[in-house]
């Protein structure tokens, strides 16, 4: 038999982009704490639809923690409490009965609300199509293991490969920096022998449509880091700043 | 957007004085060169630090040898071109702090309710800023540490303490003065705490700016810093207590 828990929810409520946003407090009775905090929110909107009003609008897709599309600023802390992990794999035994927990949309002014706590993260998909790829002939697959890798940098671009997107890092950052993320695709790309034709104008890239968005500046206070589900070292920005300053100079550009 | 890097690419290599210069002006105007400068010039800053306080240290020697170091030095040819070099490099890092500090606030138009840090182990108390909407700790200290710095000017440059009698003294008595001197006294120790408080977070952070980062030596940086930071502030901490203890 599961506990339940009695919790006060303050939400961000907000109709429209131009809107302006208030936090409204509702009251959920015999939560299970089996749930997870977006199976809880579906409680508040089946809720609220019975009651014939507007539901809660909020960001989700895998609910398995792999996407990148559920955010959330839970009681201050972007995907809630727990570290390494995004909000659909947050669960309600996480939380105290009589708890009030406060949700709020990422807040960044590259990251404008839409509706109450969904957020416009297309800034990041500009960065991407800024040079988050590579460009390669397509044609049969090459042989296996004509490309030599060691693993030692298989491992760094992997690692930094598992960033999701999920703007975690711009939430947590007090700057509302888009560094981590930046810094993740950058050295996911340039460390791989696939990456490096493109590797200096990448970097010079991404960079302009990052400060082009309006995203702030890194202090080095490492919030992004203790926020990102994926565990997103910033020693990537170190790489960041590296790759950025050697494509200045270096590149013919 | 594939084509539009090939582009970029193929693009004939820059020639001419105009876009021979555009890649420093791209460096400066962006975000991570704007840290670059940050970063060094704070490194450079935290040279004179040892120097000064080096320099400093000699009080406790005595005073023919404070008095022949303050000789030797305001003898030096070089000494002005020294002095602007210096006030250029705390300009350049205080115009960018300003700036780097709004484009802060800008990027994060509202705060939330409280925000609350994921940092489990933080490595030292204030080398962290709690997050939310407000300028950061390091502009904070920076602010403190000017007005300590505008303070200093008027006490040894522009010679205006009130309560310092400047008149025919050798630098070692001005330094006696100064140092034991109500008003300076405190300012100087809050000034130079501080000032170490800003190098535990600054010095290392100056290494991550400029891309040096790695498990090897990073967590020898971090430790450094601190030990920096400590061996500054309690330094010059230790002026103003003497100054005021002999007095």
């Amino acid at each position: 038999m599961s506990e339940t828990l009695d919790l006060t929810l303050k939400v961000w409520r907000q109709p429209g982009p131009d809107a302006s946003g208030r936090y409204v407090e509702y009251k959920l009775t015999e939560i299970s704490t089996h749930m997870s905090f977006l199976e809880m929110l579906d409680v508040l909107n089946e809720q609220l639809n019975e009651k014939g009003e507007e539901m809660v609008a909020f960001d989700h897709d895998c609910r398995e923690g792999i996407c990148g599309m559920c955010s959330l600023m839970i009681n201050g802390q972007a995907h809630g409490p727990d570290s390494g992990t995004t909000t659909c794999q947050l669960h309600m035994r996480r939380f105290k009965n009589g708890d009030t927990i406060v949700v709020e949309p990422w807040r960044a002014r590259a990251f404008p609300v839409l509706r109450d706590l969904v957020v416009d993260r297309s800034a990041f998909d500009r960065i991407i199509q800024e040079g988050g790829f590579i460009s390669a002939n397509t044609g049969s697959a090459p042989d296996a293991n004509s490309v030599p890798i060691p693993a030692p940098v298989q491992e760094t671009a992997m690692d930094a490969a598992a960033c999701i997107g999920c703007g975690a890092c711009v939430a947590a950052c007090k700057n509302a920096s888009a560094m981590l993320f930046v810094s993740a695709k950058v050295s996911h790309l340039s460390t791989l022998p696939q990456g490096k034709p493109e590797r200096d104008s990448r970097v010079q890239s991404m960079v302009a449509q990052m400060d082009l968005e309006g995203f702030g500046n890194c202090t080095n206070t490492e919030e992004c880091q203790a926020a990102c589900p994926a565990e997103i070292s910033v020693s990537n920005i170190a790489r960041l700043n590296r790759e950025f300053l050697r494509a200045q100079l270096c590149s013919k550009e | 957007m594939v084509t539009k890097l090939a582009e970029k690419q193929q693009s004939s290599p820059s020639t001419g004085g105009k876009s021979a210069t555009k890649w420093i002006m791209t460096l400066l105007s962006s975000s991570i060169g704007q840290k670059f400068v940050m970063g060094i010039t704070g490194l450079l800053l935290c040279g004179f630090l040892v120097v000064h306080l080096a320099g400093n240290l000699l009080v406790y020697v005595g005073a023919d040898a404070y008095n022949g170091y303050a000789d030797k030095l305001h003898s030096m040819m070089l000494l002005p071109v020294a002095e602007t070099g210096l006030f250029l490099l705390l300009f350049a890092h205080m115009a960018l702090a300003f700036k780097l500090t709004r484009d802060n606030e800008r990027a994060r138009h509202i705060s939330y309710q409280e925000p609350q840090s994921k940092i489990e182990e933080k490595p030292s108390v204030f080398s962290q800023t709690p997050m939310g909407n407000t300028s950061g700790w390091m502009f904070l200290s920076g602010s403190i540490i000017l007005g300590f710095l505008v303070w200093h000017m008027i006490d040894m440059k522009l010679q205006l303490n009130p309560t310092v009698d400047y008149d025919g003294k050798k630098p070692y008595g001005i330094i006696v003065d100064v140092l034991g001197s109500y008003i300076s006294a405190p300012i100087y120790i809050v000034g130079t705490i501080v000032l170490g408080f800003h190098l535990s977070h600054g010095f290392s952070s100056a290494f991550q700016s400029l891309g040096l980062n790695h498990p090897k030596y990073t967590p020898l940086i971090k430790k450094l810093a601190i030990i920096f930071a400590l061996v500054i502030a309690v330094g010059f901490v230790s002026l103003p207590l003497w100054g005021f203890f002999i007095r």
